[in-house]
């Protein structure tokens, strides 16, 4: 090892001096599994002692952008839930009708919303835990602007129903390219900060979060492979059940490296700072990594049960997804544990409530999921609101929540001030919470009875009901969904008012020392 | 060879490129996980990983926050 080592050390120093790249070559080539440390050689010794000025501006404005869109991509989410409680809300107009929101809904609170935070939260994590400026504020600043064009182009195509037609990849194939290159200015400045860090140790958060960065860059590349036929159109390479077998790779994938692995990056180092206390165990955090990482990429299948795709290959993802059950939730029971000893503070730390409910919600959807892959509940439960109401536990419970504990949390470093209200955090607390309740709570009734309305046959063999009847039934649920969606829209309006004020109000000096972590 | 993964179920002689990569990926998946056990729960390491529980509450008080 050691000499495969130094030759990458005496090839760099060649091609690179300066040491940078030396750093990056020796991380790769050794250690990487053993122990999450590099071979350091000479060159560089730990300094987390000295001082250091980050590049945080970036990181406020994705900061900000995050509260942004997540009033922008709830408020759309309420206005599509309505529109299926009350049709006539889409007032036939095409650009606001539901198949035209939809995806600007799921793309907003996505990639805008949790592009947003994630990108905000990984360069502030890795400067962070590496003591250390990152590789290229400029870059940087290219990503965020990238990255808000990308949402802009969405905003403007997918209301036109310009698409293509793929979940979670709607967007068309120059805009696609964008991503792709946004996204790389992301993964590379991620990875080389961490490569040029002044710590010995690349903490867990930042290998959740380049997990995430390799893994969303070969699935996004992968599913969006197409022949364009125009600037606005093109046809995938993939046919039939191949193309269905690639989307759901890219797609339960999306939700495993992105809105899971990105999400308990910013978990792993979050509930910690909140809470004050070191992490439970840090074994089991490593294990939870590389078992989220060699298992999920083989769940994908789970979404394409009873279809065309060969039936062991549904069988194997649902047996992968109840394996996965077992590290998801030492994970989040590693995320409670953190706590253990300091649950006196949810009393008056409201920002740690979000990031307790996370977990539980976590651990709640990691749960459901596995047990909706199954087959015989599969049977009954897919193409069901029940799958709407798991998305949203996640979402909405998990991943928002997560985010929010996070956000307010760097609000108050990176403008070095207290929160402009600690009660409105608990007002937003409360409302996100009964909020996402409400919604499930909907989905899973709505679901349920789908279900069971769809499979009833009476005794000659014909369905008992018809699927307008089915869609009648539901209208009390997708009124109550929407009003779930409206509480948990109102508190993310309370959360922007509350930043906005914090960061308006006069701070004190900010290059002080935090009086605690 | 082939008798033995002919007793697993697998039809080698009419296994493709693609199966095979799928096998190979698979196997790699599986033992990378039992070494990666068994370099966790190694009670040698233990310490070796368990001091860096820490490091997320080592980052603030020694560091300014620089410039807005």
């Amino acid at each position: 090892m050691r000499s495969q080592t130094q030759f990458w050390h005496d090839f760099f120093q060649k091609m690179m001096p300066g040491g940078r790249f030396f750093i990056a070559s020796d991380c790769i080539c050794s250690g990487w599994l053993a122990n999450f440390t590099i071979q350091k050689g000479d060159i560089v010794e730990a300094t987390q002692a000295t001082p250091v000025k980050y590049d945080m501006e970036v990181v406020r404005w994705f900061t900000i952008a995050a509260a942004i869109y997540a009033v922008v991509g709830t408020l759309i989410g309420v206005w599509i839930a309505s529109e299926l409680a009350w049709p006539f809300l889409n007032f036939d107009i095409p650009e606001l009708t539901f198949g035209r929101l939809r995806p600007l809904h799921t793309n907003a609170v996505i990639f805008a919303f949790g592009g947003c935070v994630l990108m905000a939260t990984g360069f502030y994590m890795v400067q962070r835990t590496g003591a250390t400026r990152l590789w290229s504020n400029k870059l940087a600043w290219f990503t965020f602007w990238g990255w808000n064009l990308i949402i802009v182009l969405a905003v403007i195509t997918l209301p036109l129903g310009l698409t293509e037609g793929k979940e979670y990849a709607e967007l068309i194939w120059p805009i696609d390219i964008l991503i792709a290159v946004v996204w790389l200015s992301f993964g590379l400045n991620h990875i080389m900060t961490v490569a040029i860090r002044k710590t010995t140790h690349i903490y867990v958060s930042n290998w959740f979060t380049m997990g995430m960065i390799v893994m969303i860059t070969y699935l996004h590349v992968v599913n969006s492979l197409a022949i364009p036929v125009s600037l606005t159109n093109s046809y995938s390479i993939y046919s039939g059940v191949q193309d269905a077998m690639i989307q759901w790779w890219w797609g339960h994938n999306a939700v495993g490296f992105y809105l899971t692995g990105g999400f308990l990056g910013i978990m792993y180092y979050f509930v910690p700072k909140q809470t004050g206390r070191p992490v439970f165990s840090y074994r089991l955090s490593v294990l939870h990594f590389w078992a989220l990482t060699f298992g999920y990429v083989w769940l994908g299948a789970h979404h394409l049960q009873y279809t065309a795709l060969p039936d062991w290959t549904g069988s194997l993802g649902a047996a992968v997804s109840l394996a996965m059950i077992i590290p998801s939730w030492g994970g989040a029971m590693n995320g409670m544990m953190t706590i253990s000893g300091a649950w006196d503070k949810l009393r008056t730390d409201y920002i740690l409530r979000f990031l307790v409910v996370s977990l539980a919600f976590y651990a709640m959807s990691t749960f459901e999921g596995p047990v909706m892959s199954i087959k015989t509940v599969n049977a009954l439960s897919h193409y069901t609101d029940w799958t709407i109401g798991h998305v949203h536990s996640g979402a909405l419970g998990w991943m928002a929540m997560v985010s929010y504990g996070a956000i307010y949390h760097m609000i108050k470093k990176l403008w070095n001030t207290e929160m402009y209200s600690d009660s409105l955090v608990n007002v937003h607390f409360w409302l996100a919470t009964i909020g996402t309740v409400i919604y499930i709570v909907a989905m899973w009734v709505s679901g349920i009875m789908q279900g069971l309305m769809w499979r009833d046959y009476d005794e000659f063999g014909t369905l008992t009901h018809t699927f307008v009847e089915s869609v009648s039934e539901m209208h009390p649920y997708y009124a109550m969904r929407a009003i779930g969606g409206m509480v948990f829209n109102l508190g993310t309006w309370i959360a922007l008012y509350n930043i906005v004020m914090t960061v308006r109000q006069p701070r004190a000096s900010v290059n002080a020392v935090p009086a605690k972590a | 060879m082939t008798n033995l993964l002919g007793s697993l179920g697998m039809n080698v002689s009419s296994m493709s490129v693609n199966d095979w990569m799928g096998v190979c990926l698979s196997l790699f998946a599986f033992f990378g996980m039992v070494a990666t056990y068994v370099m966790v729960f190694r009670p040698t390491n233990k310490d070796m990983f368990e001091s860096q529980r820490a490091m997320a509450l080592d980052d603030s008080d020694r560091i300014s926050m620089g410039e807005k």
